[in-house]
């Protein structure tokens, strides 16, 4: 199949070249043409434009940052739609708002264009081997004949539902991701405040009930100090956000989400904004007052 | 001396100010969305306009009193906005409470036009609106601040320069937060009271002698107690700030935890229905946590 790909970072670059790899033609726009030099090394085309790659490929994938960033590449003035044939599918991967990805479907439904919503969890690590997770919305036809494509990226695809339906779930997963980093920042602070080292708790902890993912890798990195490698506190912050702008319009209940949202945003006050969300630990001892405490409290 | 004076937004607060200008002898040039809003001030005596943009022609000083950061902004700069209308030299004085970001952003494409611009978000809810008692915050270059100052006058009591574009809402989302956190403290401090099976009027008088003193005990409190949510100070538009708030926070990198959890609690509260109630109705929010309530089995 003709496919496109827009938007090569740390997980797009990775997400094409398996594409590329299935047997696929794939044409390229990335905003630093250098961002492209190993897909074309490995026999991707590059384009001047988004248009042009919509122009030029039946399945056209994006995977930015932000819902601004896919407004401007589909919706912009050089964007995807002014390329796309009726018939044309736009799969989204980037994590934005449930609102924001009906408004682009709607825009491009109207010229008969189709959109899935395809937002993925599963890290660098994930998009490397393609056995990201992949929560889908839009048209179930649609994804069912995708379903090869999206195969060659994620071991696990659910379809959720109508368009935006993949975000909202996308949405449910990182509430659940930031929560749970701000308890396990919560548990290391709070068992070093108790004069406790948190390596055996931690120890303890991964083997019990509160045993989680999240526990092991952010937990670990944690104990490490290990605070260059992995996801950028920056992206849980937006994420984070999103999941509220998305609690206000439903007007659902989310105090967990809420707070720590705020950490993140104190986490970025510190100028730690391309570190690890592990570095959260960093927030709450240093609210506990740790490190500038003469010894641990008496029993 | 009578000006020339714009308005665009007559809801609940922006018709009895508006009706204040007038009654204080300036010439008042109107619009509204909807005619049923502009017709008590057409019989005062005001121009009903069809267009903020038309409102802004020959007017010295617009005002602007509309619900959200959006609307200021269609209002400004939209199609037939006042830009389109107003002259170089002009005031536009926003009363709406908006984000302090956005507003900092106006003001200097207005002042490109030569165009200065005053946020003056306001206090007091729709009595103080009436009886011309608001409390205005006031961001703007000092001549300019002073320039409007007569006029302000006639809207309101309380009226502080707080500093440049955008510190009048940062004042108003700090009065928000402050607001809205010690309504949260004082709905959890009645609901306690109540569930030990204490009077919760005698507790709200014992207190108000003492350090936890309050408007917002004294009035909200009140409500609270006597199941008033007449509003006042409707929960939606609460939440509608708070929102602001939050999202100046995370603009700033700043941690808010209360006004985040006080947020949660006005999205409950709007989400079982109570949107149109006053703020104060926060409180059913904790009752329905446990179940328990005014004519609720315990």
């Amino acid at each position: 199949m003709k496919l496109g790909f827009i938007g090569l970072g740390a997980m797009g670059e990775p997400m094409a070249l398996n594409l590329l790899q299935g047997g696929h033609e794939l044409h390229l726009w990335a905003r630093r043409p250098e961002a492209a030099a190993a897909l074309v090394a490995a026999g991707a085309a590059v384009c001047t434009t988004p248009a042009q790659v919509g122009e030029r490929a039946d399945v056209v994938f994006t995977m930015v940052t932000t819902g601004s960033d896919v407004e401007q590449v589909v919706l912009g003035p050089e964007g995807l739609v002014h390329g796309f044939r009726a018939g044309a599918v736009l799969v989204d991967c980037s994590t934005i708002a449930p609102e924001t990805t009906r408004r682009v479907a709607a825009g491009l439904a109207a010229r008969g264009i189709h959109m899935l919503d395809a937002p993925v969890s599963g890290g660098e690590p994930g998009a490397r081997e393609g056995t990201l997770s992949i929560m889908v919305g839009g048209p179930q036809a649609v994804f069912e004949e995708l379903r090869p494509l999206l195969g060659l990226l994620g071991k696990t695809l659910v379809y959720i539902g109508e368009a935006g339906a993949g975000q909202v779930a996308k949405a449910a997963n990182q509430l659940n991701l930031v929560v749970t980093i701000q308890a396990v920042a919560e548990a290391f602070a709070f068992a070093e405040a108790n004069g406790v080292n948190f390596r055996p708790v931690w120890q303890a902890l991964t083997q019990g009930f509160a045993g989680s993912r999240m526990l092991e890798i952010v937990g670990s990195r944690m104990m490490e100090g290990q605070f260059d490698a992995g996801i950028d506190a920056r992206l849980h912050r937006k994420d984070a956000h999103i999941v509220l702008e998305c609690a206000t319009q439903s007007r659902s209940y989310v105090p967990a989400a809420a707070l720590a949202a705020q950490t993140f945003n104190a986490l970025m006050a510190r100028g730690q904004r391309r570190w690890d969300s592990a570095a959260t630990r960093l927030v709450l001892e240093g609210l506990s007052g740790l490190g500038r405490r003469p010894s641990p409290p008496a029993a | 001396m009578a000006i020339e004076l714009g308005w665009v937004g007559l809801g609940i607060m922006g018709q009895p100010m508006a009706a204040n200008l007038l009654r204080a002898g300036h010439r008042l040039r109107v619009h509204a969305r909807r005619s049923v809003c502009s017709d008590p001030l057409a019989a005062l005596g005001a121009t009903v306009c069809g267009s903020p943009a038309q409102v802004a022609q020959g007017a010295q000083v617009i005002f602007t009193m509309v619900s959200d950061t959006a609307d200021v902004e269609a209002v400004i700069f939209g199609t037939g906005g006042v830009a389109q209308g107003a002259a170089a030299g002009s005031v536009v004085v926003d009363m709406s409470t908006i984000s302090p970001v956005a507003t900092r952003d106006m003001a200097a494409r207005l002042a490109e036009r030569g165009v200065d611009m005053v946020d003056a978000p306001v206090s007091g809810g729709q009595i103080g609106a009436v009886n011309a008692t608001l409390s205005i915050m006031a961001g703007a270059r000092v001549e300019v601040f002073e320039r409007v100052l007569p006029l302000l006058q006639v809207l309101g009591r309380n009226i502080v320069h707080i500093g440049a574009n955008g510190a009048g809402q940062v004042a108003k989302a700090c009065n928000q937060i402050v607001a809205a956190v010690t309504l949260e403290a004082v709905a959890e401090g009645l609901a306690l009271a109540r569930d030990n099976g204490v009077d919760p009027a005698r507790v709200r008088e014992a207190l108000l002698g003492g350090f936890a003193w309050s408007k917002v005990l004294e009035i909200h409190g009140q409500r609270i107690i006597s199941r008033d949510f007449q509003p006042g100070f409707k929960a939606r538009l609460h939440r509608k700030d708070l929102r602001i708030v939050l999202e100046t926070a995370a603009q700033l990198d700043i941690a808010l935890p209360q006004s985040a959890l006080v947020a949660q609690h006005l999205n409950a509260l709007v989400g079982q229905g109570f949107g149109e109630e006053d703020s104060s109705a926060l409180v059913k929010v904790i009752e329905a946590a446990t179940g328990r309530g005014p004519g609720v089995a315990s």
